[in-house]
């Protein structure tokens, strides 16, 4: 009877009905988006930075890591005073620096290099080929073999300088392309290279000998990772050790744009389908008086109006709800895409991550604001002294 | 054509200017200027003496606070939490060793006309140079705004989406509450067409009245956002502006489908006999 009651008032006014989902629908889809902008950006950059398992990153001091051209000297000086930590299991070091490849058709390919140990590097996963062993061997990534017009396995010139007044290379040598590796923490369109850090050492001279722009660190498993940190920033002033939750932290501080968009734009979308569902049901309450008044009198009781009152609002909240949840992973995979074309970010960074709990939270909280709101009026609905209301109904 | 070499060269500073003593009585001849930002974080003011080195633990020059800049309303800094220390060219040059080299030339030239000309002349002349027009250096330097800019247009369409339906929704109830007066007019005898006009009119201005509200709304969150962020990223920036345009966009918008949907409900009346809507049949 309740079920029939609601089906035969929903569909009696169709035209409204249909436009009621759709704006839950919206409100809905635009809820789970900014869900999932709010959360997207930093677990996507945790899961990126912890892929490899190197939790403290170690910088020159006072910057970010490859925030600056600023290197560490002495490297390996560091790389054995942060091994002093018994709580120090891997040191990766890295030197970032510019390469040149001479071309055939004339000029250079100026390109990023990495120096790394290929042993314990964390920068690339390979994808074809092997890691580089000696000082003439190299991988490259998928857009640096293109623009180079090579493939794995050729042997290419390489130079440490290049004048382009006077068209001169500087440190030249050959090497061998030994595998095809994907860069994990440069941009999807980036050509680069990585190379053994002695190597890019050399390439660059004094001006490069024994430095490193980083240094990744993995502790052992159960460390106590704030205070291998301090450990390290004390053992060497010359770097400052930055956690995940510190590279979080800024990463979130610069982005923070992102994050209270989402706050903003999530709390006006639960707002608006909180309003367009207690205006519509107490709409319809106010047009159905005489209704429940005829209810009343026959001896229905005020919990069953209420009942079907709130079922209604609910079945609206629900079906909206559901309709913006497609609505909202079509429109978060646009969105997605849309910010993923930031210039400088890579590839694995996500805006717009779903996470099933925090996505059936928000729309579970817009479905039970939704049905809260049409409470009020349904109760009064419900309330009305029924002689009275037959009575001005029927005048 | 006038070539300007540029006399500052901006650097970026990975870190803040180590103080020297109070006590200092010594003022060296080179001066440098910081921004606002660095100056009010690190305590300096005119005349301070600070040592400034290349890199960070390295001997570096003791220098005098010259000049205390402010940012630049420039949206390609607002993300970035670098401090900038001005240096003369020579001095920079020193510091980092570099020799006499410099990253670019602006140039100024004599007008639109003459800038073809100039970049010509640049690159025929200048081995081993390349000449860019500003406007091109822009298009290159802004494509992270061009991508917020294609993710605002996107949320403003979703945004708009949501208004326009919660519109026509809200304006169909308003009309439907309406039948008892329409049915009344009907039978006093005034026309359908007569119904339907009054119907739509008074949709249309609801809709229009409501977007006058709207629109100062926005104006007063504008204002708090701007205010807000230019706090947050201490920038002269504006964040949000609410042009003559949209506020057009959004009176139109909301005038249409104010009318649209008071046509549509207000159609709907017309077409029941005054007995149905007030509930006799």
């Amino acid at each position: 009877m309740l079920l029939r009651l609601v089906s035969a008032s929903l569909f009696g006014h169709r035209a409204r009905t249909l436009l009621a989902v759709l704006g839950v629908a919206v409100s809905a889809a635009l809820l789970l988006d900014m869900v999932m902008l709010s959360t997207g950006m930093s677990e996507s950059f945790r899961a990126l930075l912890l892929g490899r398992g190197f939790q403290l990153r170690a910088s020159p001091k006072g910057t970010l890591p490859f925030d600056t051209e600023a290197t560490i000297a002495d490297a390996s000086a560091v790389i054995a005073a942060i091994h002093q930590s018994p709580d120090v299991e891997v040191v990766s070091p890295v030197l970032g620096g510019t390469v040149h490849f001479p071309l055939a058709r004339g000029g250079a390919l100026s390109t990023l290099a990495l120096g790394v140990d290929p042993a314990v590097q964390g920068d690339y996963a390979l994808e074809g080929g092997r890691d580089p062993r000696g000082d003439h061997e190299i991988v490259a990534n998928r857009e640096l073999l293109a623009r180079a017009g090579a493939r794995v396995g050729d042997s290419l010139t390489v130079a440490g300088g290049y004048d382009p007044q006077l068209r001169r290379f500087a440190a030249t040598g050959r090497v061998l392309v030994t595998g095809q590796v994907r860069f994990l923490y440069l941009a999807r369109d980036q050509a680069a290279v990585a190379m053994p850090i002695a190597a890019l050492q050399s390439l660059g001279g004094e001006r490069r000998r024994d430095r490193a722009s980083l240094f990744m660190i993995r502790a052992r498993d159960g460390a106590d990772i704030e205070r291998v940190r301090s450990g390290i920033e004390q053992r060497v002033p010359r770097v400052t050790a930055i956690s995940i939750a510190t590279a979080l932290a800024q990463v979130e501080e610069r982005l923070s744009y992102f994050r209270q968009l989402a706050v903003i734009l999530g709390a006006v979308s639960l707002a608006v389908g909180v309003l367009l569902v207690a205006t519509l049901v107490t709409v319809s309450v106010n047009e159905r008086i005489g209704e429940f008044a005829v209810l009343r009198a026959i001896g229905v009781a005020r919990s069953s109006v209420i009942k079907q009152v709130m079922l209604e609002s609910a079945t609206i909240m629900a079906a909206g709800s559901m309709l913006g949840l497609v609505l909202g992973l079509v429109t978060a995979r646009y969105l997605n895409t849309i910010l993923s074309s930031f210039p400088g970010l890579p590839e694995a960074i996500d805006f717009f991550l779903f996470q099933p709990r925090a996505a059936w939270m928000a729309l579970g909280m817009l479905a039970a604001a939704g049905v809260l709101a049409g409470l009020w009026p349904a109760w009064r609905g419900a309330s009305l002294p029924v002689a009275r209301t037959l009575r001005e109904e029927a005048a | 054509m006038r070539l300007h070499i540029l006399a500052l060269l901006s650097a970026i500073i990975a870190t803040a200017p180590h103080a020297l003593p109070a006590q200092s009585t010594h003022q060296p001849d080179r001066s440098i200027a910081i921004d606002s930002r660095l100056a009010d974080d690190a305590g300096l003011r005119v005349g301070d003496v600070v040592v400034i080195a290349a890199e960070p633990g390295a001997l570096g020059d003791t220098v005098h606070i010259g000049a205390i800049t402010r940012p630049g309303a420039d949206p390609s800094e607002v993300a970035r939490r670098e401090y900038r220390v001005r240096l003369h060219l020579d001095h920079l040059q020193a510091l980092t060793a570099i020799g006499d080299r410099v990253h670019r030339f602006a140039v100024a030239t004599r007008g639109s006309a003459a800038e073809a000309r100039a970049v010509a002349a640049i690159d025929a002349a200048a081995f081993g140079f390349r000449a860019h027009r500003s406007r091109d250096v822009a298009v290159e330097t802004s494509a992270t705004f061009a991508v917020v800019s294609r993710f605002h247009r996107a949320i403003g369409v979703i945004t708009i989406t949501a208004s326009a339906i919660f519109l026509l929704c809200i304006l169909l109830l308003k009309v439907d509450e309406r039948r008892r007066d329409v049915a009344a007019l009907r039978l006093m005898g005034i026309s359908r067409a007569t119904v339907v006009k009054s119907v739509v009119i008074e949709a249309a201005a609801v809709a229009v009245l409501g977007s006058i509200m709207g629109a100062g709304l926005g104006l007063l969150a504008a204002t708090l956002v701007n205010v807000h962020y230019q706090g947050v990223y201490r920038t002269p920036l504006r964040f949000a502006v609410v042009t003559p345009q949209v506020l057009t966009f959004a009176l139109a918008l909301s005038l249409v489908l104010g009318a649209a949907a008071g046509a549509l409900a207000a159609l709907r009346l017309a077409r029941m006999h005054p007995l149905v809507l007030l509930g006799r049949r």
